[in-house]
């Protein structure tokens, strides 16, 4: 494993992700009554799900094994067609047309959970390359990208190492600078962490958190409730549908939603829920350790 | 099951293996050495690649150490005398689909049991047991395809197929990753009933809550080397230690230290943290 | 666990930076004259330029033998069915055998012939990577695309499976070790008991194969890739004097190899 030998890049303006629009009125990613059923499967996997995230936002999506949340993913990324009854627009693109989702496979990016089957070159400069070329970018263009996209996520000096000698962290990053080389009005991440220990799961964190700055929207699908705190909305699916959208506090205020749908709070929010149970109450619930300790402390 | 189960004491001395590269042996481990009383838990911690799964590996005899040795109840497990033992031992892998194959998930749970050479009546019975034990009542999952099983279902498959072996030192590469919070839960759960059966446990993982919440004793390994090792290293030197191998400390005790509390005695559940701080 | 085949050698040699398609016409070219010509003085000749070539790659000696030894076997077999079963006077017989001065003779030539041919082959796959290659290959083919075949489909196909080869050994490996901690044994037993020993292995083998072919193919769809688009690369394919250079040489090397 290496650590990222520099700092994330600076969130800056002239960020190439996607046209500065000027007028960011309508939401980018747009679904209402969303539904789809794989084929051969007795449930809908979406079951008339609505969500719409804007330009620059940064949106959290939780909820268990199956609650749809991969599903959602690849829908929106223009992957699978949506059921006839649904309404679904990303990035101005008809998901209900062939044409429409063709296009959304441009402006929408999708990283998907597993780095290694993602991967489809033989080096990670290939590899970033792969979408580009799929695009039928100029060769010049296409190394002036690849080479700024392989500074962008630490990547250069691993440029021609074979994706099976990389670490699970180093992998997924190539994912990720092949998914943003196209450029990118919208992202979706699913669970990207999930299979990554520490060390590689604050690489990839990190190569997140600068993402938002260029104006992309990001949908965020985790597991992990530490990941979620920082986003600017979180919702959370039971079931194909959203049962909340909100602030991420109120949704860990919520003690029994949490355990209906089976998530995990932080450790923090799981003790004050427990310290809740035994009669000391916090108001907003403390997530964590720093604000369990101011709360511990300012009501003893 | 007559009984409750003993658990195996394990200990390693000055265990080192490297990997056969094409252009050089790559060292996976190098002069590993530690003890773990019978009935004892271990958290096996550090990055990936720092030798974890190379650990497990070798405890169970799947590679032969090139330097030193692995004692099973002090018995040197590559000596004929620990054959026996070393079939005491069950290694559950990260990767479930990599540990099924069968047709439904009782015959794949039976695997395990039928090598051991046992009756057709006590492989039955395991199975139902070992079933039961992982969540997954048998007259309900036994005649399932594994591969219809969800994530979850099948990690605890694989768990029963190695726990039908009735393992006395069960030893377990990530089992939590991947997995939903409750399902994690869940997990947790039979890891602590299979604790308190007195089965010895080694768990190599990154979320250093659960491992507190379920170890008595850490090793720390980093680049194949032991950085720490014994009962939970609250000290100054040990918190160095665990940044330089990007661990971070259990929430739990990380509250106990900044509350000013007793770290030795920090508590290792919520449950019993809150009932500390009402 | 690494495939038997020549290796390719990163490197920045005079021979690695030539043209992947120009390597492979040349190398088509002289095997072709290796088995047209029945001498061994253009076999010398072959074989000059075939070490020439090798000596130039810069190639350490022991990853060619790597890439080398496993052939031997090839040519030790060659070897042995001529000296056994070829024709001609007979100095010496057993059983079935006639050993013969032409059939020693005759023997040694076919070997030889093909230890020149592996030499030939192995410098175009030591020095020139995959990637390059099957490009090579496609742009080769692109005729083919007439008569309907997907050659650039083709050719990604094989740039993927080479990717996924050391990823599929080591989760081949995974398994059976998998198996063998809950008391498989793969290595005792008749035939058919270890083949039986296998099922077990290649399931699910197949089955995350399966999977990976899934995840794989919609984080294709999700960079843009549909089949039948006409792509860029990276890395285009540019032939230059070097190229030319080799060509000419090889006309040359042919021409003597067959006048000699």
């Amino acid at each position: 494993m290496t650590p990222p030998s520099a700092g994330p890049s600076e969130p800056s303006a002239e960020s190439v992700d996607g046209p500065t629009a000027p007028e960011p009125v309508a939401p980018l990613l747009d679904v209402r009554g969303l539904r789809y059923r794989y084929p051969g499967a007795s449930t809908d996997a979406l079951a008339g799900l609505d969500l719409s995230v804007a330009a620059g936002e940064f949106v959290a999506v939780v909820g268990a094994n199956g609650s749809g949340k991969s599903t959602l993913a690849r829908l929106l990324g223009g992957l699978e067609r949506p059921a006839g009854a649904s309404t679904a627009v990303a990035c101005s693109h008809d998901l209900l047309s062939e044409d429409g989702r063709m296009a959304a496979r441009r402006d929408v990016g999708v990283l998907f959970q597993n780095p290694e089957n993602q991967l489809v070159a033989e080096c990670v400069e290939d590899d970033v390359a792969f979408g580009l070329e799929n695009l039928a970018w100029a060769p010049e263009a296409i190394r002036a990208r690849v080479d700024e996209m392989l500074e962008r996520f630490w990547l250069t000096e691993l440029k021609t190492r074979e994706p099976h000698l990389l670490s699970g962290g180093q992998k997924q990053r190539t994912a990720l600078a092949g998914v943003l080389a196209v450029p990118r009005r919208a992202l979706v991440l699913d669970e990207p962490t999930a299979m990554l220990d520490p060390a590689g799961r604050d690489e990839v964190l990190e190569a997140v958190r600068g993402l938002r700055a260029g104006g992309l929207a990001v949908l965020y699908v985790t597991q992990e409730m530490d990941e979620v705190v920082g986003a600017d909305r979180v919702v959370a699916l039971e079931a194909g549908t959203v049962v909340y959208t909100g602030s991420v506090g109120g949704l860990f205020g919520d003690g029994a939603l949490v355990r209906r749908l089976g998530l995990g709070l932080p450790a923090a929010g799981e003790l004050a829920l427990e310290l809740a149970a035994v009669g000391r109450e916090f108001a907003p619930l403390p997530l964590t350790l720093d604000e369990m300790l101011v709360a511990l402390g300012g009501s003893s | 099951m007559t009984g409750p189960l003993r658990g195996l004491a394990l200990a390693c001395r000055g265990v080192s293996f490297s990997y056969e590269e094409a252009r050089a042996a790559i060292p996976a481990l190098r002069d590993v050495s530690f003890k773990l009383g019978a009935g004892r838990s271990l958290a096996l911690l550090g990055a990936s690649g720092s030798g974890k799964s190379t650990l497990l590996q070798v405890i169970k005899g799947l590679d032969a150490p090139e330097a030193g040795e692995v004692l099973l109840d002090d018995v040197p497990a590559a000596a004929a005398a620990g054959a026996e033992l070393r079939r005491q031992v069950g290694l559950v892998f990260q990767t479930p689909e990599l540990q099924l194959f069968a047709t439904s998930a009782r015959e794949d749970v039976a695997f395990g049991p039928r090598r051991l050479g046992w009756q057709e009546p006590d492989v039955a019975a395991a199975v139902d047991e070992a079933l039961a034990l992982v969540g997954l009542p048998p007259e309900q999952f036994g005649g399932r395809h594994p591969y219809a099983l969800s994530g979850g279902e099948q990690r605890r498959l694989a768990l029963a197929g190695v726990l039908a072996m009735r393992p006395r030192l069960l030893l377990l590469d990530e089992p939590f990753v991947s997995l939903d919070p409750a399902t994690r839960r869940e997990l947790a759960k039979i890891l602590l009933r299979l604790r308190a059966d007195g089965v010895s446990l080694v768990l190599a993982t990154h979320d250093v809550d659960l491992a507190w919440a379920l170890c008595d004793e850490v090793l720390v390994l980093d680049a194949g080397r032991v950085v720490a090792a014994g009962p939970w290293d609250l000290g100054e030197a040990g918190r160095e230690l665990r940044e330089a191998s990007r661990l971070r400390e259990p929430f739990l005790v990380d509250l106990w230290r900044r509350l000013g509390r007793d770290v030795a005695s920090a508590p290792r559940t919520v449950a019993e943290a809150a009932e500390a701080l009402r | 666990m690494k495939p038997a085949i020549a290796q390719y050698y990163p490197g920045d040699s005079v021979v690695h930076r030539l043209d992947a398609r120009a390597k492979f016409v040349a190398v088509t070219g002289l095997a072709i004259a290796l088995f047209v010509r029945d001498s061994f003085a253009g076999l010398a000749v072959f074989a000059a330029a075939g070490v020439i070539a090798y000596v130039l790659s810069g190639v350490p000696a022991a990853w060619f033998w790597r890439a080398f030894r496993p052939l031997l076997w090839l040519v030790g077999l060659t070897f042995l069915a001529q000296v056994l079963f070829a024709p001609g006077e007979p100095f010496f017989s057993f059983w079935i055998f006639h050993f013969s001065w032409a059939g020693l003779e005759f023997a040694a030539f076919l070997s030889l012939r093909l230890l020149v041919l592996v030499l030939i082959g192995s410098v175009l796959t030591l020095t020139t990577a995959p990637l390059a290659l099957t490009d090579g290959l496609a742009w080769l083919g692109r005729p083919l695309r007439r008569l309907r075949v997907p050659t650039d489909e083709l050719a990604l196909m094989v740039t993927i499976a080479l990717r996924f080869i050391p990823t599929l050994l080591v989760e081949l490996d995974q398994i059976m070790r998998a198996q063998r901690a809950r008391g498989a044994d793969f290595g005792s037993g008749g035939p058919i008991r270890r083949a039986k020993a296998l099922v077990p292995v290649l399931t699910p083998l197949f089955v995350l194969s399966f999977r990976r072919a899934d995840e794989l193919a919609l984080a294709m769809e999700a960079r843009c890739y549909r089949p039948g688009l006409v792509r860029t690369r990276l890395h285009p394919l540019r032939a230059g004097i070097g190229d030319a250079v080799l060509l000419g040489l090889t006309v040359v090397v042919i021409v003597a190899g067959l006048l000699v």
